[in-house]
């Protein structure tokens, strides 16, 4: 037998990686496939891309096991923590590309768009499991480099183009701190591996400090460019604009659930010798991200701006459980996550179906009237902007909930105080929408997509955010068990 | 401390009557918006289901025990582990008429709106339905959160309802609505969250009244609680939402604002603040009767000046609502039971005064005062039956609001005036001018509404009211003569939760917190 000799010994339990492997081997399947589909079937393409998704999600569910496993040399940790996060981002994909369906049947017509989801994806997907920042990195680079060209999908609407440059400059100087932060980390402690340099840090002699500080700082900086805390925020209204709408329901979501949960493996793994700085240093960014996000949102005209500064709102409530810190906080991280999803692809899924004359509105002023027309889409879109606005008996009230009462909890009253305040501001500009809705005449006939799919999908979300604000024990309860692996 | 968990309830019943008066609306509302299209159909229907509502709710009142001051009727289910949240309902004394009250005025919303709201009829009844269930699940929620959850839920109709039903600045009025009573009530929740964390998990009413918090965590959860309560009640200076929600809202909604909805915040005072922080509520006594009588006062007097015949019971309510929350912290079982008297009874008073410009709007579609006149020549039943209110309005004796006004003076009087800088005696006379000037704004109104010549030629052609509108008027003329003449019934409910409520809101929690404290560093000496 010829002795075949491999520089390292092949990765044993390869198999944790299946669902990305699926992944991988799909989009390029599909890439390739695509070529062969003829012009006007071309949506066999998305029923392909959600056909993976579907496999890979049934492949995260067969592999996880209840305790974290690692793989590729400990490079890459697969625990529930990290399978609840691909669930759902899985999730947040498959409801993109249903919403791709109709909003982009003429640009779309090439499965690269579709493939590019599905990249973008893996990248998530990476990002969740990885163990050292160079995982970690890959994995970001992978999603931010297929969601700028997302956003700039539709290449002759200059709005598109104009977004994906911006978003393209501002994301690579993002990478580019984050590595420099990474840079100075490694140089500290000599590691890329979360763990060890947790450990180092801890039992550091405090020789080193200011270049911790300044890998920390920069660090979480570059990622909290990639979930839009302000005031590295600048980017995502300009991006969320101009991106086509369904490209602007998915990274509102998906990229958003990555960086949390990444970000919570890094505090935790890496830099709990640093909690203290890095509290002062989220809390200074929530509350300017809380007021940012609500304030601003206040004055937009165009529902996706208005929805890209609500985003930046939300982010600021997630970062209460970061800075709570416990259990509590990190599981309200994941509930808010959850709860986030269902609540704005509802919200986006109404704005794509909904067409006056045959044009998509993108104004506030293009939902007058709506309730008399479409009776049934006016309820859902009231139920989604009261539960991002987080009023009881609908989901988004419990997301609240869960964070503020987690920072409380550790001792941040008066951050809860501001972060509630902040959320009674807000309020406003989500009744406002329903003002529209509800109050105004209707001046335009509404003729609204018909696509079955997404009329399921509006009515899933509504169900879910109803039932989870009635009921909301079962996603606490769950998204508390999936903390095992990050604690 | 042990925990209050209502392992053992109380519930003569042995049926869960409180959450079938909750959900029994919710359900109508379902099946309404999901079976019913015809107009008249859907009119019938929840009136249907608001009298079934009103049946269920009636057993409340015949079963229950007045010689207790336990909660009755509990019901207790978990339901978000996470954070011991329960489903936890029970009713005393206190909050069992609330719940009469509140299926009694949704049956005569119901009735009211039968003629005048032609549009969107289905969305406007499923909106009342929801709202009952909100209102229902407020007075009988014995759990912090859940009280919660009801008390912001209700927003959503009601902004519904003052949105698309109201009047021509109605957009203005349900935004200021919505946004002042949510700004006043995330306080609350902080309150209550910062509560669940020092008393070490519970958010059960019961459990906190009972956990001795120290003077300093009292005043700032007093505090707290006093925004959310001050603005829905509402007090002065925090008032001035209600009379831009009750003049652009449609009638039965200002029927329910001024009945139930202005009653949440005075009982949120009887529920959470006098017995959960009873030091911090006796420290601002002096500071609440202030703003009672500036309310009584200066509120009379602004609602004197007004031109517009909603705004003007708009004031008067707010100026009624003073004596409330007067009579609420005198902490003397005659004035406490005087401002739930006077809470029932401006529910019926405020209602059908409400119900009368609406019976009147129908007909000329404007509100102004200086638009009618002489009414009585051509609306003589209506001139009769808006006598008895405006009479009820200005509380003379043997209408409900003389009991009420007429306890909470004698409570006031009786009140130990140790506790305040100036004599309760000089409280009480102050009071007293509420009634002078409650008489001048209401009965100058009623002359000029409906007393002398005609003069406009529009006021000739309107017609007396049919017997749908009168039917609505009968069981409020009823009601308010009955408690008028009789109380006693009421008071007997209310006597011996009311007697408990003051024990509670007069024994000091301080040494237990200081003893609670010193055990604490036992412990940690240890």
């Amino acid at each position: 037998m010829a002795n075949v000799t491999f520089p390292f010994p092949f990765p044993s339990n390869l198999e944790l990686m299946l669902p990305e492997i699926i992944i991988a081997v799909m989009a390029m399947a599909i890439l390739l496939f695509d070529l062969f589909i003829p012009k006007e079937k071309k949506v066999i393409s998305a029923w392909l891309a959600m056909a993976t998704c579907a496999a890979a999600a049934v492949a995260t569910l067969n592999v996880t096991s209840p305790e974290a496993m690692t793989t590729f040399y400990g490079f890459f940790v697969l625990d529930p923590f990290a399978s609840f996060a691909k669930l759902l981002m899985l999730a947040a994909t498959v409801f993109g590309i249903v919403l791709s369906l109709d909003y982009m049947k003429d640009e779309a017509n090439t499965g690269e768009y579709y493939c590019l989801m599905l990249f973008a994806l893996l990248g998530m997907m990476l990002m969740v499991s990885a163990t050292n920042f160079i995982t970690m990195y890959l994995g970001l680079e992978l999603m931010a480099l297929s969601i700028y060209v997302l956003v700039g999908y539709q290449r002759d609407v200059l709005r598109s183009s104009e977004a994906a440059l911006k978003y393209f400059i501002l994301g690579s100087l993002s990478s580019g701190m984050l590595l420099y932060g990474i840079t100075f980390l490694y140089g500290v402690t000599g590691s890329f591996d979360f763990g060890q340099i947790g450990t180092a840090l801890t039992t550091s002699d405090g020789s080193a400090r200011t270049a911790t500080l300044v890998g920390m700082i920069f660090v979480l900086a570059g990622m909290a460019f990639k979930v839009s805390v302000a005031p590295f925020h600048m980017w995502t209204p300009d991006a969320y604009e101009g991106a086509p709408t369904p490209v602007t329901a998915f990274m509102s979501v998906a990229p958003k659930v990555a960086g949390f949960v990444i970000l919570m493996r890094v505090l935790v793994d890496a830099m709990p010798a640093l909690q203290h700085e890095y509290t002062l240093m989220f809390t200074g960014m929530a509350v300017l991200t809380l007021a940012v996000g609500n304030i601003a949102a206040i004055a937009q005209r165009n529902i996706k701006r208005m929805l890209a500064y609500s985003t930046v709102g939300h982010v600021g409530f997630v970062l209460l459980g970061l800075i709570a810190a416990t259990n509590d906080g990190y599981a309200g991280v994941l509930i808010y996550m959850t709860i986030y999803l269902f609540m704005t692809m509802g919200a986006f899924a109404i704005i794509i179906l909904m067409r006056r004359d045959g044009i998509q509105g993108e104004l506030l002023d293009d939902f007058a009237g709506m309730s008399k027309a479409r009776p049934g889409y006016a309820l859902a879109m009231g139920l989604m902007m009261f539960s991002l606005a987080g009023i009881p008996f609908l989901g988004g009230f419990w997301a609240k909930f869960a964070v503020i009462a987690a920072v409380i909890d550790a001792g941040h009253l008066t951050l809860g105080l501001i972060a509630i305040l902040f959320s009674a501001v807000g309020v406003f500009y989500y009744i406002r929408v329903v003002k529209y809705i509800y109050f105004d005449e209707e001046r335009v006939a509404f003729n609204f997509s018909d696509n079955v799919l997404m009329k399921a999908t509006v009515a899933l979300t509504s169900i879910v955010i109803v039932a989870i604000g009635v009921y909301p024990n079962p996603v606490m309860e769950f998204c508390r068990a999936a903390l095992v692996g990050l604690i | 401390m042990e925990l209050h968990n209502a392992i053992e309830l109380h519930n003569v019943l042995g049926f869960p009557i409180l959450s079938l008066s909750i959900f029994l609306p919710l359900a109508g509302a379902i099946f309404i918006w999901l079976f019913i299209k015809n107009a008249n159909a859907v009119r019938w229907s929840t009136l249907l289901i608001s009298v079934a509502t009103f049946i269920v709710t009636l057993p409340l009142a015949t079963q229950f025990d007045t010689t207790t001051a336990h909660m009755q009727f509990e019901e207790f289910h978990p339901w978000i582990e996470a954070f011991n949240i329960n489903y936890q309902l029970g009713v005393d004394g206190i909050s069992m008429p609330f719940i009469i009250l509140t299926s009694l005025l949704t049956i005569i919303c119901v009735i009211s709106a039968w003629e005048c709201i032609q549009s969107r009829v289905k969305e406007y009844m499923i909106a009342f339905l929801v709202l009952e269930t909100t209102l229902i699940g407020v007075f009988s929620a014995l759990d912090s959160i859940l009280f919660y959850f009801f008390w912001e839920a209700m927003l959503i109709p009601m902004y519904l309802i003052i949105g698309i039903w109201g009047g021509k600045n109605r957009v203005y009025a349900t935004l200021k609505f919505f946004l002042y009573t949510l700004a006043g009530s995330v306080l609350m929740l902080i309150a209550l969250l910062a509560m669940y964390f020092k008393s070490g998990g519970t958010f059960s009413i019961l459990a906190l009244m009972d956990y001795p918090f120290d003077f300093e965590w009292q005043i700032w959860i007093w505090i707290a609680f006093f925004v959310a309560f001050a603005v829905k009640v509402p007090m002065w200076p925090v008032h001035t939402w209600l009379p831009d929600a009750h003049t652009e809202a449609p009638t039965a909604g200002s029927v329910i604002l001024a009945g139930i909805l202005l009653k949440m915040g005075a009982y949120g005072f009887l529920r959470f603040s006098l017995p959960i922080t009873p030091d911090a509520s006796q420290y601002f006594v002096p500071f609440m009767v202030v703003l009672s009588l500036v309310a009584i006062v200066y509120i009379s007097l602004v609602a004197m000046m007004q031109t517009d015949m909603k705004r003007l019971i708009a004031y008067s309510s707010i100026a009624h609502m003073g004596f409330v929350t007067l009579g609420t912290f005198m902490f003397t079982q005659a004035a406490v039971e005087g401002a739930i008297i006077n809470m029932i009874s401006h529910g019926f008073v405020a209602a059908a005064l409400f119900l009368c410009v609406g019976v009147m709007y129908d007909r000329l579609h404007t509100r102004e005062i200086a638009d009618y006149g002489g009414v009585v020549n051509v609306m003589p039943v209506f001139a009769a039956v808006m006598m008895v209110f405006a009479m009820a309005n200005v509380a003379l004796p043997g209408a409900s609001s003389f009991v009420g006004e007429i306890m909470v003076l004698i409570g006031t009087f009786e009140a130990d005036p140790s506790q305040m800088d100036i004599s309760a005696k000089w409280i009480a006379i102050a009071a007293t001018l509420s009634v002078v000037l409650s008489a001048c704004y209401t009965l100058w109104m009623y002359k000029r509404v409906i007393m002398g010549d005609i003069t406009k030629d529009s006021v000739k052609t309107m017609k007396d009211m049919s017997v749908r509108e009168f039917s609505y008027f009968v069981p409020l003329i009823v009601l308010v003569l009955w408690m008028g003449f009789y109380p006693l019934p009421v008071l007997d409910v209310m006597h011996e939760s009311v007697s408990h409520l003051i024990e509670q809101a007069t024994t000091s929690k301080l040494d237990a917190a200081a003893a609670l404290a010193g055990a604490a560093q036992e412990m940690a000496h240890h």
